[in-house]
């Protein structure tokens, strides 16, 4: 049969935002994929040069709008590698706090987009009704529902609220529950393991050598997590593991992936559950806004020549941000902003990993890897 | 108690790999301590020039395990003195393998942070190569070592111009494919506040903004 090309996209269900995969099949099979991105390049990293630090971090809120938070840490911790700039920590352990809960709403988020993506509708309603829960307890950090812009440079910009404490440890323990239906919901679904199962093998090794990471290359196996290998925050001080997925012999395939992701959602909670307790002065004292418990002084100023960065692992993969000192007024801007987003790299490695399989197999394969179009094209 | 890698074994791999790689030539390499949070780590900062770069990539992709490249950014100084063009790279040393299996069972690769020693140390890698006032800045591409390279090498000469030796596949992948040629959004002289003045925030309210026939006679 005579192979052609298709495209899917920019408008399709499988694409989770917008771009283009193009596709060349021969049959039913896939024989060779190629992405198309850029169709929401906003120029954020250009914007950023005519922005000072604190403006920034609402640019990188809206990087990603399913995982906000993670992503103006990720800016705030190479502002704070630029400035020179000692956080408190009780604010490190707010900030855990804030970016545990993030990554398991963003979990959820894909859970419920998978869930109909390979034909298990109801899983969406469920899994929204859990991330509603992280969604009133980060509001009550940060006071918005979805761009937060709650990090400052040096600090957070509050203390937890009165009460945070007994409502965040109720709504996970609830939570921690409910991890079960979701379970039950996928894994006797015969729709979702025949069509998660046995599709889009990803070795480690080829992973990282492709740039992927995060929770896909934990799903074939292996333990690698900027949280311990590049140290940042008070995540040292807590007791976990990262979650790893015991994979195939041919590595990872799409159910082992939706797996790790439900286990680190698990243990997200479990770190917050901790953190709360373990905070210096306790989860119920309450600083007011701009205290030195909180937030640290930060000069507003980098002179040319200095550079921040900073590893970050965020919910899809290790992001990361490169900042060079010197810009704009005498140093108030940065002179380049520099954004890795993990889903920039991951897509076309996703894109590859499709090729042998059939068309069908392509939504599988594409959600499972957690496809976020705003990081991705910045 | 989490995984913690001992600081006195990473300093040391740190030292280890920086001197190892101040020993090419045109290569200078020192150690940065870093802290964000409790636990200081050390990283490796270096420069490069433009000749040695495939040589050292080359030797810390077969020799030094460095398995992982995270991000490569172009930055353009038309007003520096000593470079008007500049490449970042970050390099990672992950120390991920593929996990053993026994008898088809595979067995997940659970890492001993405490005790790890030498190469297997995760490592920060951080080269920067200055490149001098030409019109084609370019470097030796590393997309055949690290595959991870190839995207982030598309978008450098995507949108700051500066372009890879030996990159197979050279095109536009955050900018529209009909472009033109030569433009480079993130090029210096494309800018964004013109004449220091910018309507959203330096007159939000509109104040001084004016109908389009203002002073002219009606």
């Amino acid at each position: 049969m005579a192979e052609m090309w298709i495209s899917m996209g920019p408008q399709h269900p499988m694409t989770h935002g917008l771009w283009t995969l193009k596709v060349k099949v021969d049959g039913e099979t896939v024989v060779d994929t190629e992405p198309d991105l850029g169709y929401i390049h906003r120029g954020v990293e250009k914007i950023c040069e005519a922005r000072d630090f604190t403006q920034i971090t609402t640019y990188c809120d809206r990087l990603c709008y399913a995982s906000a938070n993670t992503w103006s840490h990720s800016y705030i911790y190479a502002a704070e590698d630029l400035l020179g700039v000692e956080v408190p920590e009780r604010a490190e352990y707010i900030r855990l706090i804030a970016v545990e809960l993030q990554r398991i709403a963003s979990h959820l988020m894909w859970l419920g987009a998978y869930g109909p993506d390979i034909g298990n509708l109801s899983i969406m309603v469920w899994c929204l009704r859990e991330r509603e829960m992280m969604m009133d307890l980060l509001q009550e950090l940060g006071g918005s529902r979805m761009h937060y812009n709650f990090p400052r440079i040096g600090g957070v910009k509050r203390d937890l609220p009165h009460g945070f404490s007994q409502r965040a440890q109720a709504k996970l323990k609830l939570f921690l529950n409910r991890i079960q239906e979701y379970e039950a919901l996928f894994d006797e679904s015969t729709v979702f393991l025949v069509r998660s199962q046995g599709v889009g093998y990803a070795k480690p090794e080829e992973m990282i050598n492709h740039g992927v990471t995060g929770p896909n290359v934990r799903a074939a196996g292996v333990d690698y997590d900027v949280r311990w290998a590049h140290p940042y925050s008070v995540y040292s001080e807590l007791d976990w593991q990262p979650s790893v997925e015991r994979s195939s012999i041919k590595g990872a395939d799409c159910y082992d992936r939706y797996r790790v992701r439900v286990e680190e959602m698990r243990m997200s909670a479990s770190m917050v559950l901790q953190a709360l307790v373990k905070m210096p002065g306790g989860s119920e004292t309450y600083h007011e806004p701009g205290d030195p418990k909180i937030l640290a002084k930060a000069p507003s100023r980098a002179p040319e020549g200095t550079y921040g960065s900073h590893h970050f692992e965020d919910s899809r993969g290790e992001s990361m941000f490169y900042i060079a000192g010197g810009g704009e007024g005498r140093g108030k801007m940065p002179y380049r902003v520099s954004i890795r987003s993990p889903m920039f790299i991951t897509i076309p490695y996703a894109a590859k990993c499709m090729i042998g399989y059939k068309v069908a197999d392509i939504p599988a394969i594409m959600g499972s890897f957690d496809p976020c179009i705003g990081e991705t094209d910045r | 108690m989490g995984k913690k890698i001992s600081a006195a074994a990473q300093q040391k791999a740190a030292e280890e790999l920086a001197e190892a790689m101040s020993s090419f030539d045109g290569v200078s390499a020192d150690i940065d301590s870093r802290s964000s949070g409790t636990q200081v780590r050390h990283t490796v900062t270096a420069t490069c020039t433009p000749e040695s770069w495939r040589q050292l990539a080359e030797a810390l992709a077969s020799e030094y395990s460095v398995d992982y490249c995270s991000m490569i950014t172009g930055i353009h100084w038309p007003e520096a003195a000593d470079k008007s063009w500049e490449v970042v790279y970050h390099l990672m040393r992950t120390g991920v393998k593929d996990p053993a299996a026994i008898e088809g069972v595979v067995q997940p690769n659970i890492t001993d942070a405490e005790n790890l020693t030498g190469v297997d140390i995760p490592m920060e890698i951080q080269i920067s190569i200055a490149l001098p006032d030409t019109r084609e800045p370019m470097v030796a591409s590393v997309q055949d070592l690290w595959v991870g390279a190839d995207w982030n090498e598309k978008e450098t000469w995507d949108l700051v111009g500066i372009d890879f030796e030996g990159h197979e596949g050279m095109r536009r992948v955050l900018n529209p494919h009909e472009t033109p040629v030569g433009y480079h959004p993130l090029q210096k002289q494309h800018k964004l506040r013109y004449h220091g003045f910018e309507e959203m925030y330096d007159d939000a309210q509109g104040f001084k903004r004016k109908p389009a026939d203002a002073g002219k006679i009606k």
